[in-house]
């Protein structure tokens, strides 16, 4: 099957007074797509959003053509789903068999050979194929991030989403990661949420999603040169700027109108993120 | 690969692996648990009895529905019970059911409920299978008292419809509430009617005679048809959880 064709149109859900997505719209197909915000930007929302499990107040979201408000069309698109959500819960108990072949079968793979061999590859593909009989509590949190992604990657879905699945991962778990969602990046339309702008930079396209809503939809370098012109190092605590932090060296790099004088350097995609996150006044998290 | 460098006959390389694979997956698989095995023995399929024992929670259902059971069972084969003592029964058996219904199903009984939530299987049928282990377990033992008890009579099994009534209101409520609450507003709310019933009556088990059967009966229909009206909400996240 193709990748799934994801379209949005001015979704919107509150959760009390707090507006989490204020009319996001979106049209997405193939490729790895990072979505990129800070904190409370509304990434879990809107990913919650797209893998129906959370209703959006207003607007509508397709997935190939089918509206998740309607229990058929619901249940097809979960059929070409694969998810992790933020905070994969797992019993501490269960084995990283059992729990996967569970899983397996809440997604309506019912024949009990197939699925155990299901399962098996799917927990080789993250390099988990000798942790079988493992209790999921006697797994680092890295190792339950990749049983995590197993199960949302089982049954080669055309739609993955993946909620902050780098959350806690060391530099070695993050490139196993990259190369697992790389390899599905052609046959599915594969939507990572991050705050992590290295991560970003892996995606074939980027959405900056601020207080609820798309800031920016692009190419990583797209984002980059938003900055251009506007980036550059000096050696002394600037003045007013949109941002600014101090580098290892002492110096400081700065974001916002150069003074007179001030020659740019190259920006990166955090450049251009950090100064879009500055501009619409949200909090650029420099910390 | 077809090869036949070593051997005087041709030799399917790929369709050996292939079969070497299918048998190390067989044997490297672990067995399922005791129960899940019972339950395979008794002739469920096993992905149905991966779904009804497949968290640490759920078996604590389970287990707490037999217990509970069991001992109130053992009230009911007391042979020496006056009215009042089968009245505690009748009290209390039909909850059995009900509490382990409201630990079988959400975020508390499976922590994995989010991403059981975003699977293509309908949350209300998820429910209503677990329901009907937990009182179809409750509800064998329960009935199991019932037969070995001496002396016995048809109301010493009036528990059974207000048990497929309560459950019924549990799920329907589930749609409303979180599985916790719903179970306690139902045993709350069970609990004073039938004592209100029998503080306005001579009879101590009036409630249980024909017309409160007759309502509980209407009570499971009316509940079963709003779990599924309401269906919706047991597929999304913020209300089942």
């Amino acid at each position: 099957m193709n990748p799934a064709e994801v379209l949005a149109f001015g979704v919107t859900r509150s959760f009390g007074p707090h507006e989490a997505l204020r009319g996001v719209d979106l049209a997405l197909q193939g490729g790895l797509i990072t979505l990129l915000g800070p904190n409370g930007s509304g990434k879990t929302t809107l990913m919650r959003c797209l893998a129906t499990v959370t209703a959006p107040d207003g607007g509508s979201i397709l997935i190939d053509g089918l509206d998740g408000r309607h229990e058929s069309d619901r249940i097809e698109i979960r059929r070409r789903l694969g998810y992790q959500p933020q905070e994969p819960g797992m019993s501490r108990s269960s084995t990283v068999f059992d729990l996967l072949d569970y899983l397996a079968v809440l997604k309506g793979h019912t024949d009990d050979r197939a699925r155990r061999h299901g399962v098996h590859a799917a927990l080789e593909r993250v390099g988990l194929g000798d942790r079988l009989r493992d209790r999921v509590g006697d797994l680092s949190g890295g190792m339950r991030q990749r049983l995590a992604l197993a199960q949302a990657t089982f049954g080669s879905p055309t739609l993955l989403l993946l909620d902050e699945p780098a959350a806690g991962l060391d530099p070695d778990e993050r490139f196993r990661l990259r190369e697992i969602v790389a390899e599905r990046r052609h046959a599915a339309t594969v939507i990572v949420s991050t705050h992590l702008t290295d991560e970003a930079a892996v995606g074939d396209r980027v959405l900056v999603l601020l207080d609820g809503r798309l800031r920016y939809v692009g190419s990583p370098d797209s984002l980059a040169r938003t900055a251009a012109g506007r980036t550059w190092i000096q050696e002394v605590p600037p003045g007013p700027v949109r941002a600014s932090w101090r580098l290892a060296d002492g110096r400081y790099r700065c974001l916002g109108q150069p003074p007179p004088g001030v020659t740019p350097v190259a920006p990166t995609l955090e450049d251009g993120y950090l100064l879009l996150t500055a501009e619409h006044g949200t909090d650029p998290d420099l910390g | 690969m077809t090869t036949g460098h070593h051997t005087p006959w041709p030799v399917d390389q790929a369709r050996i692996d292939r079969n070497w694979r299918a048998i190390t997956i067989e044997l490297d698989s672990p067995r399922p648990g005791r129960i899940e095995r019972l339950l395979r023995a008794i002739g469920f399929p096993a992905h149905i009895t991966r779904l009804m024992v497949a968290t640490p929670a759920l078996r604590r259902a389970w287990f707490l529905a037999t217990g509970l059971a069991i001992l109130v069972g053992l009230g009911a084969t007391d042979a020496g019970a006056p009215r009042d003592q089968l009245f505690v029964l009748l009290l209390i058996a039909p909850l059995v059911p009900v509490l382990g219904v409201s630990m079988a199903y959400g975020v508390e009984a499976d922590p994995a409920h989010e991403m059981a939530v975003a699977a293509p299987i309908r949350g209300l049928r998820l429910i209503l299978t677990r329901a009907a282990v937990v009182l179809a377990c409750s509800s064998g033992l329960l009935g199991l008292a019932g037969l070995a008890a001496p002396g016995r009579t048809l109301m010493a099994f009036a528990w059974l419809l207000p048990s497929v009534g309560l459950t019924a209101v549990t799920v329907a409520l589930m749609s409303m509430l979180s599985p916790r609450r719903a179970a306690a507003v139902v045993m709350v709310t069970w609990t004073v009617g039938v004592l209100m019933v029998r503080g306005g009556a001579e009879d101590p088990l009036r409630a249980f005679t024909l017309g409160g059967q007759l309502v509980m009966a209407a009570l499971a229909v009316l509940a079963l048809v709003i779990a599924v009206v309401r269906r919706d909400r047991f597929d999304r996240l913020s209300v089942s959880s």
